[in-house]
């Protein structure tokens, strides 16, 4: 097997409030091959998330090393971290975090002002996202006047469009009903296996792990992987 | 990019307004005041190098003609001219028709006023003819006035009309309010009055605006022990004299103005700020996908300033028409109001505030965008 696209050794993170120093992950050993769906389970506070925010570059860790893609990531600065964000992170949301007063076309075009593209070519990749999410006809609704599982493509519209090397979603159906979540989760099933998108999704739901082909389980600072699930 | 920036401000257009509103009135208030100092300042027509000699108990008493030779002598004065304030009505007594009328000397008016600007051979019959009258530009171009017109003039201070005919008409280019004048001869008001000898005021042309302080103390020195006593003061002063008695009225104004601007300062930083904090979940979501602290700020500052700026041209321009109004309003009562304008110096001024408000109100709503982690950011919103 080819190198993991994502490897953690020995990832520990100490968050300080005052003089009380928090240990929240000890010594996190992970590696996520290319084109895997991941799913990350644990109780409430276990460090879920602060797990995901490392990966996706928008936290450092206290010790230990993330390389993704050859590049390790914690040795780098926020004026690097930030184009690499750019380049390789599609982050979904619990609360989708659309911009209010855009409408889902400049949501999603948002991430590509970044890029030196031509109009057409960013209103191109804009349609073509909001396609593939099922929402070629509410491109130009404002997230007010979109339902929750309508958000959250939005959202995961704008994670895809600028073509990162993964994709990392937190609690993506958390605020959902039973159907947008089922909507939503598959949609996420359905890019990791047509289009081999790397896929890290921390969830309460025991239905949305059932999606995933790997299940780690945290807890206590630990990650133990539980089993192997279908496909 | 600022795309987002102006979809931002609409997102809340009463808050947007209001901050702009508020901008807008600070500057007009900064533009308003801006021009009544520098009106006061420039008290145009009224040179550094000219001095006013008059009673020193007030200035409805007159000076013995006498003390014009007495004043002729002192060092450093190059002329002497005494004036009277006729105040008469000419056509009706509407504050329009309003303008001020000297009686004076005219052989050394002009020694006195070298500025004005006439052809000689106006200067030769006006100085023959007893009844003829001198006029500046501005007021011939109001009234249409032309040589040889006859003008009736009623008087309300001194019991005597004057029928006077123009003779002569000057200009002065660099302080139109001076062209709102007339000039006739005080020997024709003495003649008509039977009252010979006296002069309201005397005013001296000095050899340099060093030498006003020293003319000033000797001026008033030399009448210390005489029948009446004077005071003698520079043009400007005596055109100020009357706003004078309000107390330092300049620096009060001044005061006032910079309390307004910084109060306002303050509460525009706030509102901006407090649209910033609003925002702080959206500033993390940017730089999760990828914008860097640079984007956020000019984003934060972009916003602000077209506020800032906004609300600067809006002032501005209500400020404009309001002075304007007010320079129209006035001119003919309180002449050194005529000129009252916002001048570019005022207006470069309340443009840089506008742009400083909106600086400062961004700055640090900025500042703390880009320092915000994502993480904490984000936490704030779940
Ligand atoms: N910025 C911070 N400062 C201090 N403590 C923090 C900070 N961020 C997270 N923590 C703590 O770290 C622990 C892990 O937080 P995290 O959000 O990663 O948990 P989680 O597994 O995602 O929980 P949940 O399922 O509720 O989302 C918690 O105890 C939390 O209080
Ligand atoms: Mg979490």
């Amino acid at each position: 097997m080819s190198d993991p696209l994502i490897q953690l050794r020995g990832v520990t993170k100490v968050y300080r409030r005052d003089q009380f120093e928090i240990p929240v992950l000890e010594g996190i050993d992970l590696d996520i091959a290319e084109g895997e769906f991941v799913a990350l389970m644990g109780p409430s506070g276990s460090g879920k998330s602060t797990l995901l925010n490392l990966m996706a570059g928008v936290d450092s860790p206290t010790s230990g090393r993330i390389v993704v893609a050859g590049s390790d990531i914690a040795q780098l600065g926020e004026g690097e971290l930030a184009p690499w964000r750019h380049r390789n992170v599609g982050f979904i949301f619990q609360f989708y975090n659309l911009i209010p007063v855009l409408t889902a076309r400049e949501n999603v075009e948002l991430p590509l002002k970044l890029a030196s593209l031509s109009r057409q070519d960013r209103r191109l990749k804009v349609e073509t996202a909001l396609e593939l999410v099922g929402l070629a006809d509410r491109m130009d609704h404002y997230p007010k006047q979109l339902s929750g599982g309508q958000k959250q493509r939005v959202a995961i519209a704008r994670a895809l469009v600028t073509a990162p090397t993964f994709l990392l979603a937190d609690e993506p159906t958390g605020d959902l009903d039973a159907a947008s979540a089922s909507d939503v989760l598959d949609l996420l099933g359905q890019l990791n296996q047509e289009f081999q998108k790397t896929t890290v999704m921390v969830t309460h739901d025991p239905r949305a792990a059932e999606r995933a082909r790997v299940l780690y389980h945290l807890e206590k600072g630990q990650l133990q992987r539980e089993h192997t699930g279908a496909v | 990019m600022f795309q987002l920036s102006l979809k931002n401000l609409l997102r809340n257009k009463r808050r947007t307004f209001l901050t702009g509103a508020s901008v807008s009135l600070t500057l007009i208030l900064v533009c308003l005041l801006g021009a009544v100092l520098t009106a006061m300042e420039s008290a145009e027509g009224s040179a550094d190098n000219r001095i006013v000699v008059r009673s020193a108990i007030s200035l409805t008493f007159s000076l013995p003609e006498s003390y014009w030779q007495r004043l002729q002598q002192m060092d450093h004065v190059l002329a002497v001219t005494p004036l009277n304030w006729f105040g008469g009505i000419y056509k009706d007594e509407r504050p329009e028709n309003f303008f001020a009328q000297f009686s004076c000397d005219p052989q050394t008016l002009l020694d006195v006023w070298p500025e004005y600007q006439i052809p000689q051979d106006q200067v030769a019959t006006w100085r023959q003819e007893r009844n003829s009258f001198i006029c500046g530009q501005a007021l011939a171009d109001k009234y249409g006035w032309k040589i040889g017109d006859q003008i009736f003039i009623k008087g309300s201070i001194y019991p005597v009309d004057l029928t006077l005919t123009l003779r002569g008409i000057y200009t002065e280019p660099n302080a139109p309010s001076a062209e709102k004048s007339i000039y006739f001869h005080r020997k024709y008001l003495e003649e008509a009055l039977g009252n010979p000898g006296q002069v309201g005021t005397f005013f001296l042309r000095i050899d340099s605006p060093d030498n006003v302080g020293t003319v000033v103390q000797h001026a008033e020195a030399m009448f210390e022990n005489s029948e009446a006593q004077v005071r003698a003061e520079t043009e400007k002063a005596f055109s100020l004299s009357f706003l004078e008695m309000l107390g330092n009225i300049r620096m009060f104004l001044g005061a006032i103005g910079a309390a307004i601007v910084v109060s306002l300062l303050f509460i525009t930083a706030n509102t901006m700020a407090m649209a910033a904090r609003e925002r702080t979940s959206e500033v993390a979501v940017l730089k999760t996908l990828g914008f860097r602290q640079g984007h956020v700020v000019r984003l934060v500052m972009f916003e602000s300033l077209a506020v800032g700026l906004g609300g600067a041209l809006v002032g501005l321009g209500l400020a404009y028409v309001l002075v304007r109004g007010a320079a129209r309003g006035m001119e003919n009562v309180f002449p050194i109001f005529g000129t009252l304008a916002v001048t570019p110096p005022v207006a470069l001024l309340a443009l840089g505030l506008g742009i400083l408000i909106g600086l400062v109100s961004g700055g640090f709503p900025a500042w703390q965008a880009a320092r915000l982690s994502i993480v904490d950011g984000l936490r704030k919103l779940a």
